[in-house]
């Protein structure tokens, strides 16, 4: 199958990047994009051109290193599904398609299809850990969480740490991401007990460097992790606890 | 750097190049919650007594008169009135300055390549725009019907509110004006009503679901008990006796 691909270049994050037309004549439905990419690359470097940047790790939808906007949607046109999960199959024989990095002021482009979320990394830096000394190690069953809890927080923590929520975001906004974090530690035993500095620390750092949530909802239908769109009434919900309860867990 | 499509800001500088917006955006979403809250019951209430119309000349009268003599004799003649009008003005104020601001700072997020929507809610996307409308409307609602000044129908008589509403709307580019701002109101408050649990921190399932369905009713509700007056009025049921 043929597909003309619109990749976006730019050589370092101090230049202007464009959209470069590309035509792959030997795509197949099963292809993931990200294979669509490699065989983009094999091409180019057999033409002693420049391979195009984009990064990718464990490519079964886990790690969240992969990650561009297809035609403008994070990930790719299935909702919930990160880019080395979508296939070729979405598209038709002579379709354009147009790849970009994830876009937000928030995620600057470092080269090609690659962007700088350590933003990320520093929303999780200012409270997404647990802190506290909790001592030695004590038997498994001597702090109980209910069923219920630990299926609800891993609902949260599912959250593969991509940007695609940002990316899709009209606001640039990361609630969604800074929400599964604080509702995931909110309610293991552990996590409970900085609950209140946690939301103090990580909204504050969200705010450094990303934007409001307009409850749009894009974000959720972005999610390759399924994250529930509830997680950005958990932001202000923590945030608000904590401005009430005036403590740190 | 220099073109308009590059990144903005240099990669190494940007923590330090954005500092923490005051006031929070957390905070500007809870202001925005409230008002916006207080606004919905206040729109729901004056629907009430915009559908007395319906009941007569009369009665309509007596419930204004009524209005501006609330909690009389505990807090003598209007007080109430412009106790009331000074929180909804304040309210208001706080209300459009927490919106731009957030209007702003999303813009400035989403940075130099705007998301297309790719779905889904009407409402939300037009939230500041049918906001500036509604505020727009406010102003001319008021001019009209509350000070009969400039835009108001000629005769305008402050003690015979009904007829004031009869004449007012007996304009069909009033009307018109009228009946699309109660649409946009309906679209405003359908999205209004929703952001408001999230930004209040409503995370429950059954809550979020109960929410998002009253959230549809109030908005119906009040664009069709609104949008039925210069409806009847235009259409002669509705008229001075």
């Amino acid at each position: 199958m043929r597909l003309i691909l619109e990749v976006w270049r730019q050589a370092s994050p101090q230049v202007q990047g464009h959209l470069e037309a590309y035509e792959i004549d030997d795509a197949r439905e099963e292809m993931s994009l990200l294979e669509l990419l490699d065989r983009l690359n094999h091409q180019l470097i057999e033409a002693d051109q420049e391979p195009v940047a984009f990064e990718s790790d464990c490519r079964e939808g886990i790690c969240g290193t992969c990650g561009v906007d297809i035609d403008g949607i994070p990930h790719g046109p299935e909702d919930n599904v990160p880019a080395c999960g979508q296939h070729v199959r979405s598209f038709n024989d002579g379709d354009t398609v147009r790849i970009e990095p994830f876009r937000a002021a928030g995620f600057s482009v470092i080269r090609d299809l690659i962007v700088d979320r350590t933003g990320l990394d520093r929303i999780i830096q200012a409270g997404g850990t647990v802190a506290v000394d909790a001592g030695t190690a004590t038997d498994a069953d001597a702090l109980l969480v209910t069923h219920e809890a630990a299926e609800a927080a891993l609902d949260f923590a599912a959250c593969i740490g991509c940007g695609a929520c940002i990316s899709a975001c009209p606001n640039g906004a990361a609630y969604l991401f800074t929400g599964a974090k604080l509702q995931h530690l909110a309610l293991m035993p552990h996590g409970k007990m900085e609950r209140g500095r946690r939301a103090r620390a990580m909204i504050t750092q969200m705010e450094h460097e990303f934007g409001p949530c307009s409850q749009i909802g894009e974000c959720a239908l972005a999610c390759p992790a399924n994250v529930p769109l509830s997680a950005i009434a958990t932001v202000n919900k923590e945030r608000l606890r904590a401005l009430l309860r005036r403590k740190d867990n | 750097m220099s073109s308009p499509t590059a990144d903005p800001i240099p990669l190494a500088a940007r923590p330090a190049a954005t500092p923490a917006p005051f006031p929070p955006t957390w905070a500007l979403k809870v202001i925005m919650a409230l008002t916006g809250s207080l606004f919905v019951a206040f729109v729901l209430f004056h629907l009430a007594g915009n559908l007395k119309v319906y009941i007569g000349a009369e009665d309509f009268n007596h419930y204004a008169e009524w209005l501006r003599h609330l909690l009389n004799p505990l807090i003598p003649g209007s007080g109430f009135l412009w106790a009331f009008r000074a929180v909804m003005v304040g309210s208001l104020v706080l209300h459009v300055y927490s919106g731009i601001t957030l209007w702003v700072r999303g813009r400035r997020s989403r940075g130099n390549h705007p998301r297309k929507f790719i779905a889904r809610r009407l409402s939300s996307r037009t939230m500041f725009w049918t906001g500036l409308i509604v505020l727009c409307f406010i102003i001319f609602h008021i001019l009209d019907l509350t000070m009969g000044k400039l835009v108001a129908a000629d005769g305008f008589d402050p003690a015979d509110p009904y007829s004031n509403l009869i004449h007012s709307f007996s304009r069909a580019p009033v009307a018109v004006f009228y009946g699309l701002t109660m649409a946009l109101i309906a679209f405003h408050i359908s999205h209004g009503i929703w952001s408001v649990i999230n930004d209040l921190g409503g995370t429950g399932k059954r809550l979020r679901s109960v929410v998002f369905i009253v959230a549809g009713v109030v908005a119906v509700v009040v664009a069709i008990g609104n949008l039925s007056i210069p409806i009847a009025v235009q259409a002669g049921i509705l008229a001075v006796s």
